[in-house]
């Protein structure tokens, strides 16, 4: 923990904290949700809000006549949907940089995030698990790479060496060049913006999803959602297929390999929505 | 539906996930951007300056024949005979078709509940065994994701790697490298 801490405090860039996500997500989560302590949270945002009305009297969204102030836009859209245009948002100003480090140029992380978390969403929602923490996790997951980036960066060509010599995952790369991972980075950096500790836990194990428990079907989430993600085209960088498959993943959902072209074929149905996220920017 | 653009004086077909996309046109640009695991196929019948592009997603159409009638171009299966068949359409001949494929990245799985990429490529090589078809060139499996360029005007056949900034020329003026 405090060699993660330690990494975390040493690097100059850190991506800004969502401040008001990990508290809508909570709020979001309970029973008899209120829309005035959903705008009471997001007012705090004056720009966030800007962008939500933008967005919700957008085309996104086919909306007639514009709604005029924030109540009327989270009464019209229904509150998972405006969850998601906050998380995107939010999200966006965290995830839309290039990430040199990983050979990423910029949108190619943001795209890779917002891909990944569409389809959790949808396998969550199947499985009648929470939809909205399911997106999130998958939202967030990779927010440790922003971290490790800078680091790799400098030895880039090591990493790209070390890639194609060993044809190992990236995790084991990463561990091997700077001795931590991106993973329990961003688990840990996602921990102290005081996200809930499913959360946590899921993209800290987001590649060994067993290790989770309790919180292993967020994790198992997060992993078959990537792998998706990867197998549509959704995933960029160098060796960008440099992960490990673990059947576990499935098991843990109880899952067959056959179910995951119907997952994409589901995606592929809705991928004007995950078009439409991309173009979520802040 | 394939997005098509003018860059200069060329015309540029982006050709989505499971699109498919043909032309006869001297000028035009076939791309498919980001296949991941998904299937690249380019074809060019160089007698009558027709080609084509599939963008492949799933190996086998039998796992559902409705989504196969509605995305004929998602399966390796469907998607190749709708390819070869508009291609055909246009006065071309498969036997006479240069064929270049790119995709079908694999994720290192030795469990086999991923490798969709490998079966990908394999669906396509079995297809093609069973015309009596062979591809010119091709840049598949593996760690990476490509993307597939087909530019009829210059006769060539790149790939572009993520994260890489060297092209993979596969073919330069119609002469397969």
């Amino acid at each position: 923990m405090q060699e993660l801490d330690d990494y975390i405090n040493k690097v100059k860039y850190l991506p800004p904290a969502p401040r008001i996500l990990p508290e809508l997500l909570l709020l979001i989560r309970q029973p008899d949700i209120d829309n005035s302590k959903i705008v009471g949270v997001l007012r705090y945002d004056p720009a966030l809000t800007a962008n939500i009305l933008q967005l919700c009297n957008s085309a996104y969204l086919g909306a007639a006549t514009p709604a005029a102030d924030l109540s009327e836009a989270v009464t019209r859209v229904g509150f998972n949907e405006i969850y998601t245009i906050v998380a995107a948002l939010s999200g966006s100003r965290v995830l839309s940089m290039a990430q040199k480090g990983y050979g990423l140029d910029p949108g190619d992380l943001w795209r890779h995030s917002v891909a990944t978390a569409v389809v959790a969403q949808l396998i969550a929602k199947k499985q009648g698990d929470d939809e909205n923490l399911a997106f999130t996790a998958a939202l967030l997951h990779d927010v440790g790479k922003i971290v490790l980036s800078e680091s790799l960066e400098h030895i880039y060509a090591k990493l790209v060496e070390e890639n194609e010599r060993r044809q190992q995952p990236l995790i084991e790369t990463e561990k091997k060049l700077l001795g931590v991972q991106h993973a329990e980075i961003g688990g840990r950096l996602l921990a102290r913006w005081k996200f809930p500790a499913s959360l946590v836990a899921a993209v800290w194990f987001h590649h060994t999803p067993k290790a989770a428990e309790p919180h292993h079907r967020l994790a198992a989430y997060i992993y078959l959602a990537n792998m998706i993600a990867y197998f549509m085209g959704y995933g960029f960088g160098h060796q960008a297929f440099a992960l490990q498959g673990r059947a576990e993943a499935l098991d843990i959902l109880q899952l067959d390999s056959e179910q995951l072209p119907h997952f994409m074929i589901q995606t592929f149905e809705q991928l004007q929505t995950v078009e439409a996220l991309f173009r979520v920017v802040a | 539906m394939p997005v098509i653009s003018r860059v200069g004086l060329q015309n540029k077909v982006t050709v989505g996930l499971a699109e498919m996309a043909v032309s006869n046109n001297q000028d035009v640009l076939l791309i498919a951007s980001s296949l991941g695991s998904c299937l690249g196929l380019a074809a060019y019948d160089p007698q009558v300056h027709v080609s084509g592009l599939l963008h492949a997603m799933l190996p086998d159409s039998a796992i559902s024949p409705a989504k196969a009638a509605l995305y004929p171009a998602m399966f390796v299966d469907t998607g190749l005979t709708a390819l070869l068949g508009a291609m055909q359409r246009m006065g071309a001949a498969a036997e006479r078709s240069l064929l270049f494929v790119a995709g079908g990245a694999q994720v290192l799985d030795s469990s086999g509940s991923f490798n969709l990429g490998t079966r990908n490529h394999e669906a396509l090589a079995q297809l093609l065994q069973q015309l009596g078809l062979r591809a010119c060139a091709q840049e598949i499996g593996g760690l990476l994701n490509r993307s597939l360029f087909l530019n009829v005007a210059k006769g060539e056949v790149r790939v572009k790697v993520s994260g890489q900034d060297l092209d993979i020329i596969l073919c330069k003026n119609w002469t397969i490298i």
